[in-house]
């Protein structure tokens, strides 16, 4: 009876234990908060049949945290892009206002090639909402952008030490593959779709990478100062479309500047421990 | 890296016309504009015998690398008047280029200092309406122009004020359009019922004769106070555009009768675009039709034709409007 009972503590014991290690990993949660400027590009040739440059403001949040789905292996990361463009035409004379919100969220499997670096990919979802506005248009003076997708993301992750700290090199890489796209058709107007049609049919299309092959990716340098992850990076953002005969882009490069806060939700006795869900 | 290379394999791009101040690429980015968005090819090859094809060869040849800006524009110009159409604009810094034969051709049926005697100075103002109650007992409106907004709340104002009135004039001529919202507000005061006023569609592709099918355009009866007795609208060759969309809705209300002259018609809703050096341009994109599927595009005409006699003007007398107050008397 002893012996049967020392053996179902001992099972017990070592189910708490791998309990508390899977729960303590997954209470690692990073969030990073951004904000940049860059160089925008904008075309639709539903406004004009020209491409239009200027400056982009943006700004990103990023959650990125462990969960308990396959062994443990598996993170979720969701990342909010805002961006606000204006940009002007070629000959100058004309501007184009705009701007996009995008929340992503994705599922990501790790593989771990060494203890340096990770590779991370899977599926991911995302929603986009926004608008680009032409100045001295009449009645096409700007085309609303409302679009969803699945895809994939993925992600690498490189663990180094610089000057002597350890630093973490990121490149992320958003996919869309299928989707659906609001859209007037070729010449219809907003009057058209909402005034008398009320919202009208052939107005939602559904978008593969063809007709939509766009692509969000990024790298940043995470490099702690103090008590602070100081990140640094770029962001790429190019988004196209061609549908209902209709075509455009937004391409934006933005050099990115913001903190890294790393949480976890039960109180830390050695902060020197304190790990980051990228080292995880 | 490979996603990249993908994504950047299939870029998106804008039309590449070269040098933005060749005049050679100006002109085929303008004809090629027009050619791809203009909704009245069809329709005008029948009524005028316009080939969009035929005007690239008559007006290519006109093109020289040596020319400046404002020849350029004068060629580009005569271009666009091959279209006959006041919806087609050139706009550059230092002009518009436009085809306004829908009016300059005809009288004009109008003297606004001769109306201003019938307004006289105790007229009342409603947003964009002039009204005043004639010695006869008719209410007459004057709105000038549909780009000045009229809320609900002014027209029920209006025509409450008006109701003792035996019948109004509502005075429409030179107005050359605006907003549809408002013409479509302001004939919603006069029908009762729901009606079909007509039809829109729009290209779906760069095709002379890419259109979606036809959309049903109803009149919905206003829910505000709405005009029971007899009704004249005085039109002339300067209602264009949203005039023109108001008269083809107000032509089919049971009590409203349209008199005056024909009207300057421009029943294609206007897109705007541009060309490399910067010049804007506009440009008829989406037909509207009438009920009967019939185009408006060169006006419509009146119930009653009625033309400004040169001897009424001699004696301060507008005679459309006296027409119109010896037609509600009856």
């Amino acid at each position: 009876m002893m012996r049967r009972s020392w053996i179902v503590c001992c099972i017990l014991a070592f189910c708490c234990s791998i309990s508390a290690q899977e729960e303590d990993a997954n209470r690692y949660t990073s969030h990073a908060l951004m904000g940049g400027v860059g160089l925008a590009n904008v075309f639709d040739n539903y406004l004009s049949p020209l491409e239009y440059t200027g400056i982009e403001a943006r700004l990103q949040r990023e959650t990125f945290r462990k969960t308990k789905l396959m062994e443990g292996n598996v993170f979720v990361q969701t990342l909010l892009n805002v961006n606000a463009y204006t940009t002007h035409s070629p000959a100058e004379n004309a501007h184009m206002y705009g701007g996009l919100v995008n929340w992503n969220i994705s599922w990501l499997y790790k593989w771990e090639l060494n203890n340096r670096i990770k590779v991370l990919a899977g599926p991911m979802a995302d929603m986009n909402g926004g608008v680009i506005y032409n100045e001295r248009n009449s009645n096409n003076p700007a085309q609303a952008k409302a679009y969803a997708n699945i895809g994939v993301n993925a992600r690498v992750i490189y663990n180094f030490n610089l000057f002597h700290k350890p630093a973490t090199l990121h490149y992320l890489a958003s996919l869309p593959l299928l989707g659906a796209m609001f859209s007037p058709q070729y010449g219809e107007s907003y009057y058209e779709m909402f005034g008398i049609k009320k919202g009208g049919s052939h107005n939602v299309c559904l978008t593969t990478p063809f007709s939509q092959p766009s692509l969000r990716h990024a790298i940043y340098l995470d490099y702690p100062i103090s008590n602070t992850t100081l990140r640094i990076g770029y962001v790429g953002d190019l988004q196209q479309h061609k549908v209902n005969n209709l075509k455009g882009h937004v391409y934006s490069h933005a050099l990115m500047f913001g903190f890294v806060k790393n949480f976890k939700l039960i109180k830390q006795k050695d902060k020197d421990h304190v790990k980051t869900p990228y080292q995880l | 890296m490979v996603i990249m290379l993908l994504s950047f394999s299939s870029c998106i791009k804008g039309e590449d016309w070269g040098n933005g101040n060749a005049p050679m690429d100006n002109f085929k980015a303008l004809w090629t504009i027009i050619d791809e968005h203009y909704c009245f090819f069809d329709y005008k090859a029948k009524a005028i015998g316009l080939d969009w094809n035929n005007v690239y060869k008559k007006y290519e040849a006109r093109i020289s690398e040596k020319m400046d800006n404002k020849q350029l524009f004068e060629v580009l110009g005569e271009m666009l008047s091959e279209l006959q159409d006041g919806h087609v604009n050139l706009y550059a810094s230092f002009d518009i280029a436009r085809n306004w034969n829908w009016r300059e051709d005809f009288p004009s049926n109008f003297n606004d200092s001769i109306q201003q005697l019938y307004l006289g100075k105790d007229y009342k103002i409603a947003s964009g309406l002039k009204y005043k109650i004639l010695p006869d007992n008719i209410g007459y409106i004057y709105y000038a122009s549909f780009s000045n907004g009229i809320g609900d709340g002014n027209l029920s104002e209006v025509l409450n004020n008006l109701s003792t009135c035996d019948g109004i004039i509502l005075d429409v001529r030179n107005n050359t359009g605006g907003n549809l919202s408002y013409a479509e507000r302001l004939a919603a005061r006069f029908t009762n019922e729901k009606i079909l006023v007509g039809y829109i569609c729009h290209k779906t592709g760069t095709g002379h004769n890419d259109f979606s099918k036809p959309e049903e355009v109803w009149l919905e009866p206003s829910d505000g106070v709405r005009w029971q007795k007899n009704a004249v609208v005085l039109t002339n060759r300067s209602c264009y555009s949203a005039t023109n969309d108001f008269i083809k809705s107000v032509k089919r209300c049971p009590n409203v009768t349209i008199i005056g002259d024909r009207t300057g018609g421009g029943s294609g809703l206007p897109f705007s675009s541009e060309i490399p050096n910067g010049w804007s341009i506009r440009f008829s994109a989406c037909p509207m039709y009438d009920a009967d599927m019939q185009q408006t595009e060169f006006g419509i005409d009146p119930d009653i034709k009625v033309s400004q006699k040169k001897e009424d003007i001699l004696k301060d007398k507008d005679t459309l409007i006296e027409f119109a107050r010896e037609f509600l008397k009856k």
